[in-house]
């Protein structure tokens, strides 16, 4: 099968290469290629814009590693490099022969703007990419956040299309697919429980992260494994010119890091711990001496050049969460990824990089009485091979291309201890392989287009027994033996956006994307929760395939000062999956018994109106949409609106800068509530009041809305030393947010039915100190 | 015990969160017809109640129906039509229950027909009740651990009902062998509510059933829709049940047996 298939890729490869390796040599161009970086720091810069002013049609973008290639016939020319947030960088140069150049940005000395996206002013316009935000982190740090715990999930929820699980929630849906339909990298290494402490924190340490990208389902064809997403974080290469040393003081949490050369300009590494202490406020309490409860997590990362052309990273997370009651009840849960990555550059205009990614989730529960004690326990392993190539094959022409080999192992839920599972259950193994090309092709001056294949294939690994159901009854088995390979998906996955600049302020874009996703998330709870279990494709579970389509226009305003982007978007869901009422998910001996399959619908409208430079700075966002579900026997077999369904979702922020010293900055959002099922009647059952339902979430709860503000001081920089404080406001108005609405009967008067809302978090002030030196 | 746990979390690190009673505005109900019907192996006569469901807003009134014609026949070919007493509460004459045997319930009221099938399981005996202490934050607390073999068959579910002094555990505590099949119960009775909880001195009563997968389903689909916020909570639906013909409820023939025991 992977003979077949590295066969096939590549004679894809050679076909599209041909013409333009034999174009680019006929007209005895040159090639000016090099690495783009910060001059503080070292650390690379991705998405940087290389111009030449000679030529205004060439414009070409540095990859992740800051890696850059333009080729252009012999001459003189005027080199531009920009970079939002850098001094623009110019140089002449005289290209008789092709040279090497690289090419450091400096910060601009006083950075008035707080801006969402990174890149140059206008680059909406020029970029065919979709649904495209990147979140810098020095751009996030003044939004005010629950707990002041800066936090880039929680921001990312401000953007349109994306919603949050909850109120405090990290958790986050896009564009109507569920919380795992989004692919969460952290340096490439898969993150399967982005959450600490049920939700209310993310597992990305503010100060180990560089930047996060996050792509609403129009992906580049290097990216795949899930439907709605890709949120691709990465971490920090660390400062290799200097030592420093940053950290913060919260209420909730504390939070450290060093940075610093290993061998300046050449290595460098980044060590950032973080922990929370809320457990030890609960020490000192008589009442809750025994309740554990906290989360920790460790990034790591450290490079090294060994000369021009190698250059390799080693990155590590390591992150768990422990909450208990004394001895009788504990739960535990973690995520580690490692990941090498080795840069080359293999000639002037061809990069490569090379990962191998290491990721392990997993969660344990334990239950201890005097006389019985047992654990659960699941576990899900990926090994990862990854090998991407950047080829920047002509001045109109960049091409991605290059292969991906997980092996998924996946251990569902266990039971052991004095309570014993019947049926013993085996990991099951996936095998998951994907190959892609894709060309970034700058047609004209105005069109733009970025298209791609990537053909994906999952295969059942050998190991384990699997049952073919038909009704939830087993219709057959097939045992699959150690070496042998069972059935494999194969889906190719289409991709396509381009943008067209009408006008020097405005251009229009549209879109397709097909992405499939291999590995499903169990949970039939409403909310997410650490035990919810991951499984892969089997006979039964087919893969997953979204379709989307959009469209969008880009408008820059008032000198680039403003922009307002919007888009429409349609997707479509196929092979959903759902479960059967009463499934009990963590004892039943075979899961897929209890599943149920459907399709999906989502649609949408997403506006994003920004103001990028000035003593102010902020957007306003504004999301309308419907997603809804259709699965084969849940509400008679007939649409509902899917949980995450809200109609309206607006997010206000706005940071205002008075002077150097002070800013301040705010948060307002207003969303729908949930979709949720209310029951329409009740009766007496043994003594109990029962509700009786009608129509799967065909109700509302009451819309949320919020204010959050804060202030952030900046002392004066002393010599090295730089500090901060941060004060915030959530929720300023106290506004009741219902987090739970129940029906009961009502303790005074057991005659009638009470509905019961609980709310969190009214007015939680927050401080956080800041320092760096 | 996850539930609790999270509820202890969110008051915990929340310091504000707070309930309070709202109003909503709910979906008119259809008013449907609920059926509860147990036959059991002991001694008859056994009672079938046949109430309808009122709107949410409603007092907790619940009518009867009384000119319902009801019928509860075996596989062996008796056949018991049942006598209405009060308030939709009807009674077999003649029927005695027994493992083994299937029930078809038929209920007619106003040309609507309604029926149900239930197989009584075999019976497994309820050996004992054993006291189970644990503490949590320096407090002893207790539950009960019923103590029984389950079968080496695979399908065994059992119900218990829980009475402490005489107050009903609202709680629908239901096992089946899912997990630890053929093996001695370990499992305690976990009440799934903080108003409630057993204490030194207290008396305990518990009827423990050997029920049908039907009714297993039907209590533990329940009990999974009880809970609510992170981590629990399904969407709630009218849990499935044995009954057809379009009513809530369910018909169950189980075994009975009932123990009582005082926590020292």
């Amino acid at each position: 099968m992977l003979q077949k298939f590295t066969r096939f890729y590549l004679l894809v490869l050679l076909l599209i290469i041909q013409p333009f390796t034999a174009k680019v040599c006929a007209q005895e161009n040159v090639v000016l290629n090099g690495t783009i970086r910060d001059k503080q720091t070292g650390e690379s810069l991705f998405r940087a814009v290389v111009r030449v002013a000679e030529l205004p049609s060439i414009g070409i973008l540095s990859n992740e590693y800051g890696f850059y290639a333009i080729s252009v016939p012999k001459g003189s020319y005027t080199l531009k490099v920009t970079q939002l947030g850098y001094e623009n960088f110019t140089q002449k140069i005289n290209l008789d022969t092709s040279k090497l150049l690289n090419i450091q940005l400096e910060v601009i000395a006083v950075l008035t703007e707080v801006v969402v996206e990174s890149g140059r002013k206008n680059d909406n316009l020029i970029k065919p990419q979709m649904g495209t935000e990147t979140l810098n982190m020095n751009a996030i740090s003044k939004v005010p956040v629950l707990f002041g715990e800066k936090d880039i999930l929680k921001t990312l929820q401000l953007l349109p299309g994306v919603k949050s699980a909850g109120e405090g929630n990290s958790g986050f849906y896009v564009r109507g697919g569920g919380a795992d339909q989004n692919l969460i990298l952290l340096d490439e290494a898969p993150v399967y429980n982005a959450s600490h402490l049920l939700g209310f924190f993310s597992t990305f340490n503010s100060d180990a992260i560089k930047d996060a990208t996050l792509i609403k389902g129009n992906g580049p064809a290097q990216y795949g494994g899930r439907l709605s997403s890709v949120l691709d974080v990465r971490m920090k290469e660390g400062n290799n010119q200097a030592y420093t040393v940053n950290g913060g003081l919260g209420l909730i949490s504390s939070r450290v890091s060093v940075e610093g050369p290993i061998q300046k300009d050449k290595s460098s590494f980044i060590i950032s711990g973080r922990r929370t202490y809320a457990d030890l406020f609960l020490k000192a309490a008589e009442d809750f001496k025994d309740n554990v409860l906290y989360f920790y997590d460790l990034n790591m990362k450290a490079n090294y050049k060994i000369n021009s052309k190698h250059k390799i990273f080693i990155s590590g997370y390591f992150g768990k969460d422990e909450l208990g009651l004394g001895e009788t009840f504990g739960i535990d849960w973690g995520n580690k990824t490692a990941t090498i990555r080795w840069n080359r550059i293999i000639s002037n205009r061809l990069f490569l990089n090379t990962s191998l990614i290491y990721s392990d989730y997993n969660y344990n529960v334990k239950l201890k009485n005097k006389e019985t004690n047992f654990n659960i326990n699941s576990n899900i392993k990926d090994l990862n091979l990854k090998q991407d190539y950047t080829f920047y094959a002509s001045p109109k022409n960049t091409l991605r291309f290059g292969f991906n080999s997980i092996l998924h192992t996946i251990t569902p839920s266990t039971f052991t201890g004095t309570v014993n599972n019947s049926t013993k259950k085996v990991g099951r193994s996936g095998l998951e392989n994907a190959i892609y090309i894709s060309n970034a092709y700058k047609a004209t001056d105005k069109l733009s287009l970025d298209y791609g294949l990537r053909i994906s294939a999952y295969s059942l690994m050998g190991g384990d027994a699997y049952n073919i159901y038909e009704n939830g009854l087993v219709r057959s088995t097939i045992q699959l033996d150690k070496s042998s390979v069972g059935k494999t998906y194969v889906n190719p996955e289409p991709r396509i956006t381009s943008n067209y600049r009408i006008s020097d302020q405005a251009s229009i874009k549209a879109g397709y994307a097909r992405n499939v996703q291999h590995l499903h998330l169990l949970s039939n709870a409403t909310a997410s929760s650490p035990s919810d279990q991951w499984i892969g494709n089997s006979y039964n579970i087919k893969p997953e395939i979204a379709d989307q389509f959009s469209v969008g226009y880009v408008q820059q305003m008032s000198q680039d000062n403003f922009e307002l982007s919007t888009e429409l978007y349609y997707k479509f869901l196929q092979n959903q999956l759902d479960f059967k009422d009463g499934a009990e998910i963590n004892t039943l001996s075979d899961v897929e018994s209890a599943l149920l399959f459907g399709i999906g619908r989502a649609y949408g409208m997403e506006l994003l109106l920004k103001k990028k430079e000035g003593i102010f700075t902020g957007w306003i966002s504004y999301t309308l949409s419907k997603t809804e579900r259709k699965i084969e026997g849940i509400n008679q077999n007939n649409w509902y609106n899917a949980k995450q369904d809200r109609t309206h979702d607006v997010s206000l922020v706005g940071v205002y800068t008075l002077n150097t010293k002070w800013s301040i900055s705010g948060v307002f959002v207003y969303n729908t509530g949930d979709a949720v099922t209310y029951p329409t009647g009740k009766y007496a059952f043994q003594g109990n009041t029962l509700y009786q339902y009608a129509s799967r979430n065909s109700n509302r709860m009451p819309a949320n809305h919020r204010l959050d503000l804060s202030v952030t001081y900046e002392k004066k920089r002393k010599k090295r030393i730089q500090e901060s404080w941060n004060f915030s406001l959530y929720n300023v108005y106290g506004k009741q947010n219902a987090f739970r609405i129940t029906f009961q009967d009502d303790p005074d008067d057991a005659s009638r039915t009470q509905i019961i809302q609980t709310s969190l978090f009214r007015w939680v002030p927050s401080i956080t100190y800041q320092f760096k030196f | 015990m996850l539930r609790r746990f999270n509820i202890f979390f969110i008051f915990s690190v929340c310091f504000v969160s707070c309930d309070k009673e709202i109003n909503l505005s709910l979906d008119k109900n259809t008013s449907m017809l609920v059926i509860e019907a147990n036959i059991t192996d002991q001694p008859g006569p056994y009672f079938v109640k046949v109430t309808r469901s009122v709107a949410v807003t409603d007092k907790n009134v619940f009518p009867g129906v009384t000119n319902a014609t009801i019928t509860i026949s075996d596989n062996l070919g008796k056949r018991d039509t049942l006598i209405h007493t009060i308030d939709g509460v009807y009674q077999t004459n003649k029927l005695r229950g027994a493992p083994g045997i299937t029930y078809y319930l038929e209920v007619q009221v106003d040309g609507k027909k309604i029926t149900a099938e239930s197989t009584m399981p075999q019976k497994v005996a309820l050996d004992s009740l054993r006291i189970n202490g644990f503490e949590i934050n320096g407090v002893e607390r207790y539950n009960i651990i019923p103590g029984y073999t389950d079968p080496i068959q695979l399908g065994n579910s059992y119900r218990f009902i829980q009475k402490i002094n005489d107050t009903l555990d609202q709680t629908f505590h239901v096992f089946n062998d899912n997990l630890n099949n053929g093996k001695v119960n370990q499992r305690p009775l976990r009440i799934g509510t903080d108003q409630l909880e057993i204490k030194l001195k207290d008396t305990i009563s518990v009827e423990m059933q050997c029920v049908t997968r039907d009714t297993y389903l039907y209590y533990y689909t329940l009990n999974q829709q009880s809970s609510a916020g992170p981590g629990g909570g399904t969407t709630p639906s009218n849990p499935p049940s044995n009954i057809q013909g379009g009513a809530l409820g369910v018909f169950s023939a189980h075994t009975k047996q009932v123990k009582i025991v005082r926590v020292n």
